[in-house]
């Protein structure tokens, strides 16, 4: 049994986190695997979405979230959050962007603050293909649809009707109820 | 072709354990106003109650930052497989029970205490042994700690499991901290650090308020140790004058960049929006325990008298 590590406070992410990371083998090892991902969250900060492969972007998901809910929690002027900063993003204008754009856009977000989209598989078979991960609030036009339903489709307006009908008929039978009663009198 | 399905195979537990904290977060609407610092060092030992209003103006109650560096033990074992909200919830009510009837103290890796144990064996049917605290580990009903002590130049160390039933008394003679969260070097340090009789009385604290840290760096005995301490940042300890090539070692075998894995350091811990739950729950019973037992304090000696 392990007891929870207390020398940092963190925010609650509110994406889904598998209990082990994925270990992205390469030469250097884990500093390799750190380096790629690096490369990954600087490219999302900066281009707000990118499309690649669906592991490693669930991978660089996590860390990104981390690093702006740290930001959130903690603002600039805290060390610790800084370095951090300092690290992820390659790119030193980003660590502005991050602070002055980012954290003002997602502080009163009650959501996650990045969007994984599956993309396209450009072969057949079982494997994760692609995947397009992007900033929430980004000025590009929508991946997916805003809503799914819409009033005017036939079926919404036949349900509508029928559930309109249903509660006609059940006021009516209450009425019917309590009318006897009176009626007799 | 946006809406392929993804075949995830993982255990059942485990989809559960992610999709409920995935579900428990969303479900969340009022974003918690209250700003935590992240402290390093134990705070003031307040015992005030902090209340809050979240959005629909009703109050919340909080519990004081300090509580996560008092009792540690409440917070659950932060591996994602082995959490259920359920299991916890009953832990802490044990846990609480416990703690009605024998006051545990709070205490840190450094402090000196005293635990007296049912012993069946022993001529008194209790045990005593005084020691420095070493290291403590363990969440919930498992929360344990080590004394160390030296005895006819024999060193001993006993781990309790604070929650045991044997344990009649867990008092703390010296409450203070150390530089280093663990202080397994003392197996290697010259004995003196380590050597605390047993008839030690408990000391007064001057400040109620604050933990004072002990700086104190030890001596270490000449080399070979149990452990290589040089790869390790330890704080408490004298300068260890080893060759280089000790050094160069340990420079080639360090990680650096677990430094800055984010998702490591997540994975380790409980999120602070949680660890305010769980603490808001348990302060009111703890701090009533606490006040009870004072004014019982107080009482005693005028009573005998």
């Amino acid at each position: 049994m392990n007891q929870a590590d207390l020398s940092k406070l963190v925010s609650a992410l509110r994406i889904a986190v598998k209990p082990k990371p994925r270990l992205f083998a390469s030469p250097e090892g884990p500093a390799g695997r750190l380096r790629k991902l690096k490369a990954t969250v600087t490219a999302l900060v900066k281009y707000e979405r990118i499309e690649l492969n669906y592991p490693r972007a669930e991978e660089a998901q996590g860390y990104a979230e981390r690093l702006i809910s740290d930001a959130i929690r903690n603002g600039d002027c805290h060390k610790h959050t800084m370095e951090m900063a300092d690290y992820w993003l390659d790119e030193k204008q980003l660590i502005h962007k991050l602070f002055k754009v980012l954290v003002p856009r997602y502080k009163e977000y009650n959501s996650s603050y990045t969007k994984l989209v599956l993309g396209p598989k450009t072969y057949p078979g079982y494997y994760a293909g692609t995947a397009i991960l992007e900033l929430k609030g980004n000025p590009f036009p929508a991946l997916q649809p805003a809503t799914q339903n819409y009033h005017y489709w036939l079926h919404n307006v036949l349900l509508d009707e029928a559930k309109r009908e249903f509660r006609v008929a059940k006021a009516e039978s209450n009425t019917n109820l309590s009318e006897p009663v009176a009626s007799k009198n | 072709m946006l809406r392929r399905v993804v075949l995830q195979t993982f255990r059942q537990g485990l989809a559960q354990s992610f999709f409920k904290r995935n579900a428990a977060s969303l479900s969340e609407s009022a974003v918690t106003q209250h700003p935590i610092e992240t402290s390093e060092e134990a705070g003031a030992k307040s015992g005030s109650k902090q209340k809050n209003g979240d959005e629909s103006g009703n109050t919340v109650v909080v519990a004081p930052p300090e509580f996560r560096f008092m009792y540690p033990e409440f917070l659950p074992d932060p591996t994602m497989e082995r959490r259920n909200k359920l299991k916890e919830k009953l832990e802490r009510m044990d846990m609480l029970q416990r703690r009605s009837i024998i006051e545990i103290p709070e205490f840190y890796t450094g402090s000196i205490m005293a635990v007296t144990v049912a012993d069946s064996n022993s001529p008194n049917k209790f045990a005593c042994f005084v020691g420095i605290c070493i290291q403590r580990g363990g969440s919930g009903l498992q929360a344990w700690f080590i004394l160390r002590n030296v005895v006819d130049r024999q060193g001993v160390e006993i781990l309790y499991e604070m929650y045991c039933p044997l344990i009649q008394k867990i008092e703390v003679l010296r409450l203070e901290r150390r530089l280093d969260e663990s202080l397994l070097y003392l197996r290697d340090a010259l004995p003196e650090y380590s050597t605390f009789p047993f008839e030690m009385e408990a000391e007064r604290r001057l400040n109620n308020s604050v933990v004072p840290i002990n700086p104190i760096k030890v001596k270490l005995r000449p080399r070979p140790w149990l452990e290589r301490w040089e790869r390790q940042n330890l704080q408490g300890v004298e300068d260890l004058n080893l060759p280089q090539r000790y050094y160069d070692r340990a420079k080639e075998v360090a990680k650096p960049w677990e430094k800055y894995d984010l998702m490591l350091q997540y994975r380790k811990t409980i999120p602070a929006e949680e660890q305010e739950k769980i603490y808001a729950e348990v302060h009111s019973q703890l701090q009533q325990q606490d006040l009870k037992r004072k004014i019982k304090r107080r009482r005693g000696p005028s009573s005998e008298q």
